[in-house]
């Protein structure tokens, strides 16, 4: 599969294949600019490959419509290095508001979000806005919204990037846990430390070619 | 619950920026004030057409020095023309009677006048008033013939007048409808930019487009419905004050504008309003909410 952005001199993934299991969990490592990221653009369906396919949940993504693109995000949660958290609105507020905005009720809402905020370790936390909570509960509340619907794939792009060593760590205990329920987890990092304390599958890239694929890898 | 979650993201949004509601909604109202005062200058126009057509003659003057002959010549033929349903005839005695009334506030010109002096006419009633110029062209040349005057003509210049009115108020209409429309689209993208974090989140979760666009749209479409209240109020405030009040004494000159002309031009109003608005919104968005 190749992905060359308008206006790009080479491609930003060039001739790439991966196939990733279910409930694996995948890190996808190299240098700024090397198309790692392109690579969760493409999972999401933001972007779309000018050649080969794109495959998901058995989904063909490529030839997928817009319209359905929604349906089809519902199956995926998200984490970014920035948490995208609103600001305005409480850790609770947070998680409901990815529940409502998909039409599940305040009542469904209630029930679930107490839960999987104590699943990420935010129990007692649930009224604190963004600002009250450091970086490492922000992310933590960014990871509950993304497994709250119980997606089958949980895709990170640098969730520690913006966090000192010992608190992703704990991130990372999180989304192993996550991927312990049988979520499939694909983590786009640079964070060698986090890639060989955890022996997961590592794939490596570099100018938009995979130069490694290991499994139980250490960042090289 | 999602209806809900609408209606106060729209409640919210229109006010956040108050300020520039406030300007969409006037621009909107006075743009569909005109455009209902073109429509009911339309209809009236239709109306008074009737009105005033129906009752409308042609008066054919003979000359001084008519023959009986010619004149009887000219009333046969008159008689069997077809585009002529009625004819009257008035000699220089009925004509003298007509005009002492009509001028009988001027006696000094009533005296001034003998009866010898007026001419001898035909009055027509025509079966479509519209067709004059037949009339006028055929009887023009006639032995006996001295003037041919349409009334018409003289209506065709009183609703020229009423027609320019129209105009008018429709390119007002359609000026502050084009104002109107970039301060919808000015709003939206404001509306857009100021919710941008909820909006990346609700894509990103996988909320349908219809829910990420609903709120911008009805936002405008609120906006549509006030400014075409405003507009009937507009309306009602005209009748009221310059139909009914000042222009009262022209009352026998327009068919009256009714209640019920206006309440009628309302939802006329208002759906032009929420549509042009939600078309508005809904093309904005294209542009400023890539979903």
């Amino acid at each position: 599969m190749t992905k060359t952005y308008p206006k790009a001199s080479r491609p930003s993934l060039d001739n790439v294949s991966v196939s990733i299991e279910k409930g694996e969990f995948v890190f996808f490592i190299g240098p700024s600019g090397s198309g790692k990221s392109t690579i969760i653009k493409l999972l999401l369906h933001e972007v779309t490959p000018n050649k080969g396919r794109v495959i998901v949940n058995s989904k063909d993504v490529t030839s997928m419509r817009s319209w359905k693109r929604p349906h089809f995000r519902r199956s995926i949660g998200c984490v970014f290095q920035d948490f995208r958290l609103l600001p305005n609105r409480t850790a609770y507020e947070n998680v409901a508001f990815a529940l409502e905005v998909i039409g599940k009720t305040k009542a469904v809402a209630r029930r679930v979000v107490p839960e999987v905020l104590e699943l990420v370790g935010l129990g007692g936390k649930e009224h604190r806005y963004p600002h009250e909570l450091s970086g490492g509960e922000q992310q933590r509340v960014a990871v509950a919204r993304a497994f709250v619907n119980r997606p089958l794939i949980l895709l990170a792009d640098e969730p520690t990037g913006n966090l000192d060593p010992d608190t992703s760590i704990e991130i990372m205990r999180l989304l192993d846990r996550i991927n312990r329920t049988g979520t499939t987890v694909v983590m786009v990092t640079h964070d060698s430390n986090i890639v060989n304390q955890m022996r997961r599958r590592v794939v490596e890239i570099e100018s938009g070619r995979i130069v490694r694929d290991q499994a139980r890898g250490v960042y090289g | 619950m999602r209806v809900k979650y609408v209606l106060s993201e729209v409640l919210v949004g229109l006010w956040r920026n108050v300020t520039m509601t406030i300007a969409m909604i006037i621009t909107l109202a006075v743009s569909l004030t005109m455009l209902g005062v073109s429509g009911l200058v339309y209809s009236k126009v239709d109306d008074m057409k009737d009105l005033y057509y129906k009752n409308i003659q042609v008066s054919i003057f003979l000359k001084g020095e008519v023959t009986e002959q010619e004149r009887t010549d000219l009333e046969a033929k008159l008689k069997g023309d077809s585009l002529v349903k009625e004819v009257i005839y008035v000699d220089k005695a009925e004509a003298y009677k007509r005009f002492q009334e009509m001028y009988q506030d001027a006696p000094d010109l009533v005296s001034a006048v003998k009866p010898d002096q007026l001419p001898e006419s035909f009055r027509l009633t025509l079966v479509n008033p519209e067709q004059y110029k037949g009339i006028y062209d055929q009887y023009k040349g006639e032995a006996g013939v001295d003037e041919i005057v349409d009334q018409s003509r003289l209506l065709d210049k009183i609703f020229d007048l009423f027609g320019a009115v129209q105009n008018i108020a429709l390119a007002g209409a359609i000026a502050m409808a084009i104002a109107a429309l970039l301060l919808v689209a000015n709003t939206i993208q404001v509306a857009a930019y100021s919710k941008r974090r909820e909006v990346a989140v609700m894509k990103l979760v996988g909320a349908s487009n219809w829910f990420i666009q609903a709120p911008f749209v009805l936002e405008a479409v609120v906006a549509g419905l006030i400014g075409s209240v405003v507009a009937l109020a507009a309306l009602i405030g005209l009748k009221f004050f310059l139909f009914d009040g000042s222009l009262s004494a022209l009352q026998g000159l327009f068919s009256p504008v009714s209640w019920g002309d206006i309440f009628l031009i309302f939802p006329v109003m208002a759906g032009v309003g929420a549509v042009v608005s939600a078309v508005t919104g809904w093309i904005t968005l294209r542009f400023y909410l890539r979903v």
